[in-house]
């Protein structure tokens, strides 16, 4: 097994099972870490609790409800300044953050009581919005407040409301995947098959999985969806709401984005209703088409995904070539926290030249090693859950160009001149579909070839200023070593999309298809 | 050591260049042989690569479930691309795509459930 010990980490000896690198012959049988285990003490990880999984990963993508935390304020930090999950309403959902606020004084009297003030006074402030998803964290889990019996009292006391009440308590698991895990299963036991569709107004229907909606990539597909006339019953959770997700049962195929968050749901309603998952790649040019296509010859639609294909890559393949030529074999560290590894790890190289030197995860299985290790190219160094001074020896030693990562690890990487893209919540996003592929090109162009970058890595203390040179503009810095064809090539392009490329969406209309089987009442459409 | 643990027999040169191909496409471009328990590996793997090989010799696939439906589509995209990618595999009799695809499923089994190290494949509950 071609395990990688760090030098940093010789005193943890544990941590040498979770670092591999994929040598020449390798596969899966010989290479992959250990990983979805329990952080061993010691190692400063980097991981997120099972609560910020369960709330702020996937709960609170959902558009109209009110998310309240039953726990101390702390809990719920990620909010407005660290999430981007962004939604059509007016982004209800991150604009307000709700929690108990509890003290000592409740953790010795309980805090049921405040808790039930709070759901009162919440739906008070907020009289339009009748849904709310209530959080259990380690505070109220611990001196066994019954969220469930409070939910049951107000609902029955206010039956124009309804609450779900998700239990995944910060210490719940081995990480935030723990909490995916929990809210995945207590959606499909509580509320999922509790209401029926208002309306099905397609002979294809699905609910769209495991997408949040970051900067509007759920926005995106939507688009290509209803330019196929596919009928999206429910986003989970991403700019979805709370009483589509209720009818879940009722679409005929569901489509898997973020296997690592959202699989468990796709295989409870496999399960309990029968409905398949087909899991898809949103980004890159061909994954996309291709996933598209599934999807449609799912349906007996594919010309209708082929159109598609067609159109948009005709639109911006020119200007994705324009950044892949200037990317061309940059070095890049992978490290976002799960599904992104896997998603990203192939098609960044294939379709903007780039060379994926490394792959990691915070709080990915195995499975998700599985996956990234098989699509990254050989001599990848794959580090399951590493911690702050394994990454920094990583970087000092692979000498990346450039990482994706979160922002914490990534204002780490800024110290020592590496710069980085926010994988999580991205820079210029959205980064789905094939505008947004590009947007993601440009982003990672204008990290690297940054001139106030190639400033910083001056130190003032001690290099040698160079007095006798100008500034270097982007352009300078990128087309030094391209060869002229490449660099006046007049059918490439850089980006030439709006700033804002969500608003025309918004507003668009969309072609009716005639419909194959009349019009039924929904429950009995399926 | 269990039986079923072990590598397929080795193959010859020719026929095993040929199989990597196929595997790399699949390793590198699908997300259908992932599943994250060992039962349902093998439900995928049977279903999408019976599938393959039916529509690579020109047969009739059974599309009757919402199931077979989907293990369809994805094996008709990856039918394509393997012509595509293989010129070879067109010129094949279909015998020989057979062989090679039932090599290439026992190979699949054998990294991704038989001979894998990923410990949750076993995991009674999803
Ligand atoms: S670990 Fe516990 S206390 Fe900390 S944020 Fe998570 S739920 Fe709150």
């Amino acid at each position: 097994m071609p395990y990688h010990e760090f030098e940093c980490s010789k005193c943890i000896p544990e941590r040498k099972k979770h670092a591999v690198v994929k040598g020449h012959g390798e596969d899966l049988t010989s290479a992959l870490p250990l990983g979805y285990l329990n952080t061993i003490p010691g190692t400063i990880s980097e991981r997120g609790c099972a609560y910020c999984g369960a709330k702020h990963v996937i709960g609170t993508p959902m558009k109209d409800v009110i998310h309240l935390s039953h726990g101390p304020l702390g809990c719920t930090y990620d909010t407005w300044q660290t999430k981007r999950y962004i939604s059509d309403n007016d982004n209800f959902q991150i604009k307000y953050t709700f929690a108990t606020d509890m003290k000592e004084k409740n953790v010795v009297f309980g805090a049921e009581k405040l808790l039930k003030q709070n759901i009162l006074e919440a739906f008070k402030a907020f009289p339009k919005i009748k849904r709310m998803t209530i959080y259990q964290t380690c505070a109220s889990a611990l001196i066994g407040d019954d969220l469930n019996a409070i939910a049951a009292e107000v609902m029955e006391e206010m039956p124009e409301v309804d609450i779900f009440v998700c239990n995944s308590p910060g210490f719940g698991g081995p990480s935030q995947s723990g909490g995916h895990h929990k809210i995945n299963i207590a959606w499909v036991n509580q509320k999922v098959g509790t209401l029926e569709p208002k309306e099905i107004t397609s002979d294809y229907v699905i609910n769209y999985v495991g997408e949040y909606n970051i900067q509007g990539d759920q926005e995106v597909m939507m688009d290509f969806f209803k330019r196929m006339g596919v009928q999206v019953l429910s986003t989970f959770t991403g700019n979805g709401t709370y009483d589509d997700l209720r009818c879940m049962h009722r679409a005929q195929l569901n489509v898997l984005e973020c296997a690592r968050s959202a699989e468990y749901i796709c295989n409870e309603l496999r399960v309990r209703y029968g409905i398949p998952r087909l899991d898809i790649d949103g980004f890159g040019f061909e994954p996309l088409g291709n996933s598209l296509r599934k999807i449609g010859l799912f349906f007996g639609i594919e010309d209708r995904a082929q159109a598609i294909i067609d159109e948009e890559t005709a639109r911006w393949k020119p200007e994705l070539d324009w950044y892949k030529a200037r990317l061309m074999h940059k070095k890049v560290c992978l490290w976002p926290g799960g599904s992104k590894l896997w998603h990203w790890a192939h098609v960044i190289h294939a379709e903007m030249g780039v060379d994926v030197v490394s792959v990691y995860t915070k709080f990915g299985h195995q499975g998700d090693m599985e996956k990234g290790i098989s699509r990254c190219e050989e001599g990848a160094l794959a580090i399951d859950d590493p911690n702050e001074l394994e990454g920094l020896e990583a970087m000092e030693t692979l000498e990346p160009d450039i990482i994706f990562t979160g922002k914490r690890p990534g204002e780490v990487a800024k110290k020592i001149r590496v710069p980085y893209l926010n994988a999580h919540a991205y820079h210029n996003g959205p980064w789905k579909g094939w505008e947004g592929w590009v947007r993601f090109a440009r982003d990672i162009y204008n990290a690297i070839f940054s001139p106030i970058h190639e400033l910083a890595k001056l130190d003032i203390s001690k290099d040698e200023i160079p007095g006798d040179c100008g500034f270097k503009t982007q352009r300078m810095l990128s087309d030094a070593n391209l060869p002229d064809e490449v660099r006046n090539d007049p059918t490439l392009r850089q980006y030439t999309g709006k700033f804002d490329c969500l608003k025309d969406l918004r507003g668009k209309t969309y072609p009716v298809f005639e419909r194959k089987t009349a019009a039924a009442p929904a429950a009995a459409a399926v | 050591m269990d039986e079923t643990k072990s590598n397929p027999e080795p193959l010859d040169e020719v026929t095993a260049g040929r199989l990597a191909q196929l595997e790399d496409y699949i390793m590198k471009n699908c997300l259908w042989q992932f599943h994250s328990r060992s039962w349902d590996r093998r439900v995928q793997n049977e279903g999408i690569l019976s599938k393959t090989t039916q529509i690579l010799c020109g047969e009739p696939v059974d599309t009757g479930t919402p199931l077979d439906r989907c293990h369809w589509a994805d094996a008709v995209v990856m039918a394509e691309e393997f012509q595509r990618r293989c010129p070879w595999l067109t010129e094949m009799p279909k015998d020989e795509v057979k062989a090679l695809m039932d090599a290439l499923h026992k190979h699949l089994d054998y990294i991704l459930i038989d001979g894998s190290l990923n410990l949750e494949l076993t995991d009674q509950h999803y």
